[in-house]
């Protein structure tokens, strides 16, 4: 996935604009970045960090009055600087930067390449400014040859553009984030509101098919059979901590930290406790489901699991799927059935699509995300707000623990019928201080010395213990490189068992001391058995800690609540892990924050 | 005359805030967070003191963090009210010079710096901006008897012409509130100095300005309220006078009752302001709460519970039927039922000294487990992740994790 920006109205300014707005989307994506301005029609742009840009554009001075920016991540063509947007056409007389994916950009590129143009990047992207090129050639005005080029693509995107001589901005929306900031006299594009947020709240959120022509003096907002649209001018409550890391070396820490705020907030307002009652007001007369499916990918798919567990257990079938697989093969779904799609940005492409085929076939939808108007809240017939904050960190954090409690209220909502909820609400009271606690008092980082040059880490746990060791192994892999598996412990012998050796710890996650306790200790002997050192994440209720090699302790909680206790002791030894190995912990390489690519 | 740098005459839209100690005397409620990350009525002292300063104009904060650094990171992040906040780190604790010296590629030009564990009225900061022309420092000047525990000073003027750190009793009325403006020549002056005996006091360096003649130290007048906590039991007058002013989150709902949105408060419960409720706070039936009492957010005062004079802090749970007077409990704690706490007054000992007749009834600190029917004999201080067995009778100082069984 990728930012886009642009600005207009801003005269002298624009250069600074683009740069701060590519800079607050840099969690979108930071293979390579670069800007376009006009009316001088300069295109610098570079591949890595935002800062080898910023060195560029500090020994270049571009100037201009009006301009566009990128900041990619790769999903056609290595990170280098010719692939680098915004492309160009072949004389630089138009410039396009692009989010998304153009499906049919084969056929365009055969086509263009036959009537003689050259391309220089190996992107889907550049047959965009060479379609718009032929068109001016052909003799149309800049605004019919944006329409006639943005008609003739495929796929999901959203494309600013400049065109020389026109002073003007042109944009379109088709299935990637774009929305507009209306400032005093100026204009700005961005995928996200977070761009331009320091100078201005007033933004309009684009609907697919929307296309923008901005100009000094003002916008215009077109459908896609180039009528003008009317459109709602929101303020958000966007406040500028999307950015700054108060002083901890990663956001990712910050954010581990940040956990007892987001869960109070996720949870504010949402019980009475003398009551015993959860309320989401949000959804507060949706009546009870048959069945549930929840559609997500990565740690939102470990949410799912945890989800589906929980409605199981009320009586209601319910099943996660991986949003990927579900759009395309798609399980039966009979009328009453709920799908709930989990994503953190709201802008996912893989859940965007699954929750649209669900829709297409006639049952009710619902987003449970972190990002007010995202295009899953805006799209799906309801949405949940699980209010954790900004998070910018590319591995997820603070929204699992979010999202972990934002299940239980859906689910305590959705399904009817008296029962006593205040144990329930008492242990998600305490989730903030629990988590506290931890946070004060983890020996994770201890550990790290101890096991830090293993060969491979093991994750296992069981019933809703299987999501966190599955997160737990996720989290290891994607920020410290290492290998690292996650099984629901009863898995084991039947085949992964074969990688344990004594230079392979495993992490077993044992809360409670239920049956599924019990069996797990019966797991662990069998791992130490091979020879495996065993870290037991444990509430101290069952013998896990007497049996385990070292032992990451947690309060004692209910038995829901106890999962998200359990994963912060892994968030703590992931990010340890990844810090003595010196990997970029808040980039981890090939990945980006929220995947709006499917 | 006044000789200083161009940077000054403008008045100072930054501030450095010192919070980065631990508070040795207000152990154990410091074992996990810094003294300014202690409760005033329900929010953190640290948090009325960011607040004085926005209200006062302030719109640029940079705080100094040493201990539990991360608690005061997590709790304000990189914006408070709009406001962005810099963290910037004391690694080792060498006194309130060498605190302001960690914060030297902070601010711009001139600055205010202030305590972060002292609540201070905006308008000593608005008095001491304001005052803040051409003199190199300008210190917040206040009349009244603690000058013997602060350091007085001698006021010529409008100029500070003398400090003495440790008055004889009822000698000088005048003295540091701890509030002041600098130029960034203090920066320079700090670095001619060096750290003798652990420490390098901030007086030490104003002391050299006023014998430097190429420097002038003003002091202005700034007789508001301020007010800060040195022993556990100082929590309990600070939040009696945060809620007489009405210095508290919550909306009022009644004369001196103030209650979040989101807290419950069960129809056959009682308040008796002054009291605050925090968010999400529960108050059951029956339950008698105040006056003088502050319950922090997600907090549960359960049935039956008396409760006045207290200052209770975050995610504690306080079981039914209990009787507490002078009572400060720290975040998480878990208070079995029918705790009795009568008040008042003790003889404490804290950091080998003994204090008389205090009005204290106990602390409670971070995540402590009482059972049943425990009673607490004034003045007993209760360490952090203790646990107090059913009926226990507790006197004088419980350590850190330990349990109490009989």
């Amino acid at each position: 996935m990728c930012g886009i920006v642009g600005c207009i109205g801003r005269g002298n300014g624009t250069v600074d604009v683009l740069m701060e707005g590519l800079r607050s989307l840099e969690y979108r994506g930071y293979d390579s970045a670069g800007i376009a301005v006009g009316p001088s029609m300069r295109v610098l742009r570079k591949s890595g960090e935002l800062d080898a840009l910023a060195e560029v554009v500090d020994a270049n001075e571009p100037t201009g009055t009006y301009g566009i920016g990128h900041t990619r991540w790769s999903t056609h063509g290595p990170p280098t600087d010719r692939n680098a947007h915004p492309h160009t056409d072949e004389n630089g007389r138009v410039a396009v930067v692009h989010n998304g994916i153009i499906e049919n950009y084969a056929t365009l590129k055969a086509e263009l390449e036959e009537m003689g143009v050259t391309f220089t990047s190996d992107t889907d992207t550049e047959v965009v400014p060479h379609l718009i090129a032929q068109a001016l050639d052909a003799g149309e005005d800049p605004e019919t040859a944006f329409h006639n080029t943005v008609d003739r693509l495929e796929g999901s995107y959203a494309i600013a553009a400049i065109i020389d001589g026109s002073e003007t901005v042109y944009a379109a929306r088709q299935g990637s984030p774009l929305v507009v900031g209306v400032g005093d006299g100026c204009t700005y594009l961005a995928s996200d509101v977070p761009a331009f947020v320091e100078y201005t709240r007033d933004v309009v959120f684009l609907n697919d098919g929307h296309r923008v022509i901005a100009t000094a003096d003002g916008y215009t907002v077109l459908d896609e059979d180039r009528k003008p649209v009317d459109v709602d001018v929101e303020t958000v409550s966007y406040t500028a901590e999307a950015t700054g890391k108060s002083g901890y070396n990663h956001y990712m820490l910050k954010e581990i930290h940040e956990q007892p705020t987001a869960l109070r907030q996720c949870f504010s307002g949402r019980s009475d406790a003398l009551e015993g009652t959860v309320t989401l007001e949000e959804i507060d007369e949706i009546p009870q489901p048959n069945a549930v499916q929840f559609v997500a990918c990565g740690t939102s798919y470990h949410a799912a699991l945890y989800g589906a567990a929980i409605l199981r257990e009320m009586g209601i079938p319910a099943e996660a799927y991986l949003a990927s697989e579900y759009a395309l093969s798609p399980p039966p779904l009979s009328l009453g059935t709920l799908v709930v799609g989990i994503t953190q940005s709201g802008e996912t492409a893989d859940t965007l699509a699954a929750l649209r085929d669900a829709k297409s076939r006639g049952v009710s939808t619902l987003a449970l995300t972190n990002t007010v108007n995202s295009t899953a809240a805006r799209e799906c017939d309801h949405a949940v707000y699980i209010r954790a904050g900004p998070e910018i960190g590319v591995a997820a954090t603070k929204t699992f623990s979010s999202q972990l409690v934002g299940c239980n209220l859906l689910a305590e909502e959705l399904v009817d019928g008296p029962r006593d909820l205040r144990p329930l609400i008492e242990s998600l009271r305490n989730l903030p201080d629990d988590v506290q606690s931890i946070l004060d008092t983890s020996a994770a980082e201890e550990l790290v010395e101890e096991y830090g040059d293993s060969e491979a880490y093991f994750f296992i746990g069981r019933g809703k213990n299987v999501a966190v060791a599955l997160e737990g192994a996720l989290k290891c892999k994607e920020i410290s490189y290492e290998h690292a598996e996650g099984f629901p412990a009863g898995e084991l012998k039947h085949g992964p068992l074969a990688l344990v050796t004594p230079n392979t710890p495993v992490f077993a996650v044992v809360t409670g001391d239920d049956e599924r306790a019990r069996k797990t200790l019966g797991n662990i002997k069998e791992v130490q058995a091979r020879g495996a050192p065993v870290i037991a994440v444990t509430d101290g209720q069952s013998d896990a800690a007497e049996i385990a090699d070292e032992t990451l302790i947690i309060p004692e909680t209910e038995e829901r609540a106890a999962p998200v206790l359990a994963n912060v002791q892994l968030q703590l030894f992931s990010y340890y892990l990844a810090d003595a190995l010196g990997r970029p912990i808040d980039k981890p390489r090939n990945l980006a924050k929220s995947v709006t690519v499917e | 005359m006044s000789n200083s740098p161009a940077t000054n005459g403008s008045r100072p839209s930054s501030a450095v805030v010192l919070a980065a100690g631990e508070g040795i005397r207000l152990r154990p409620l410091t074992a996990n967070r810094p003294k300014p990350m202690l409760p005033a009525g329900t929010r953190p002292i640290l948090e009325h003191v960011l607040n004085a300063l926005i209200n006062a104009g302030i719109d640029d904060i940079h705080l100094v963090v040493g201990y539990q650094a991360n608690r005061v990171r997590s709790h304000f992040g990189p914006t408070y009210r709009e406001t962005p906040v810099t963290y910037h780190t004391q690694a080792n604790q060498l006194g309130s010079g060498h605190a302001l010296l960690q914060a030297r590629d902070g601010p711009s030009g001139s600055f205010l710096l202030v305590n972060g564990d002292q609540i201070i009225d905006h308008q000593i900061v608005e008095a001491v901006s304001t005052a803040h022309t051409d003199a190199t420092a300008t210190l917040a000047v206040v009349e009244g008897p603690e000058a013997v525990d602060y350091g007085a000073v001698h006021l010529s003027g409008d100029e500070i012409t003398e400090l003495i750190e440790q008055p004889a009793t009822g000698e000088f009325r005048l003295f540091n509130a701890g509030v002041y403006a600098f130029s960034q020549q203090i920066f320079e002056t700090l670095e001619t100095l060096s750290v003798e005996r652990g420490e390098l006091p901030l007086t030490d360096a104003i002391q050299q300005l006023i014998n430097d003649d190429n420097h002038t130290v003003g002091g202005v007048r700034a007789d508001y309220f301020w007010m800060d906590a040195t022993h556990p039991w100082d929590l309990l007058s600070l939040s009696r006078e945060l809620l007489s002013r009405g210095w508290v989150d919550p909306p009022a709902v009644d004369t001196n009752v103030y209650v979040a949105d989101s807290a419950h408060v069960h129809p056959d419960a009682t308040l008796i302001g002054p009291v605050v409720i925090d968010s999400d706070a529960v108050i059951e039936a029956g339950a008698v709460v105040g006056p003088y009492a502050a319950i922090g957010a997600s907090s549960t005062i359960s049935s039956g519970s008396v409760l006045s004079d207290v200052v209770v802090d975050t995610d504690t749970t306080i079981g039914p039927n209990t009787t507490a007077i002078e009572l400060v409990a720290g975040q998480g704690c878990k208070i079995g039922a029918a705790l009795t706490a009568g008040g008042g007054p003790a003889d404490v000992v804290l950091d080998d000294q003994v204090y008389s007749d205090v009005d204290l009834g106990g602390v409670i600190a971070d995540r402590v487990d009482v059972g049943a029917g425990a009673t607490l004999e004034p003045g007993a201080l209760i360490g952090p992740e203790a646990t107090v067995g059913t009926g226990v009778v507790i006197r004088g100082r419980i350590d850190a994790g330990s349990e109490v069984v009989r």
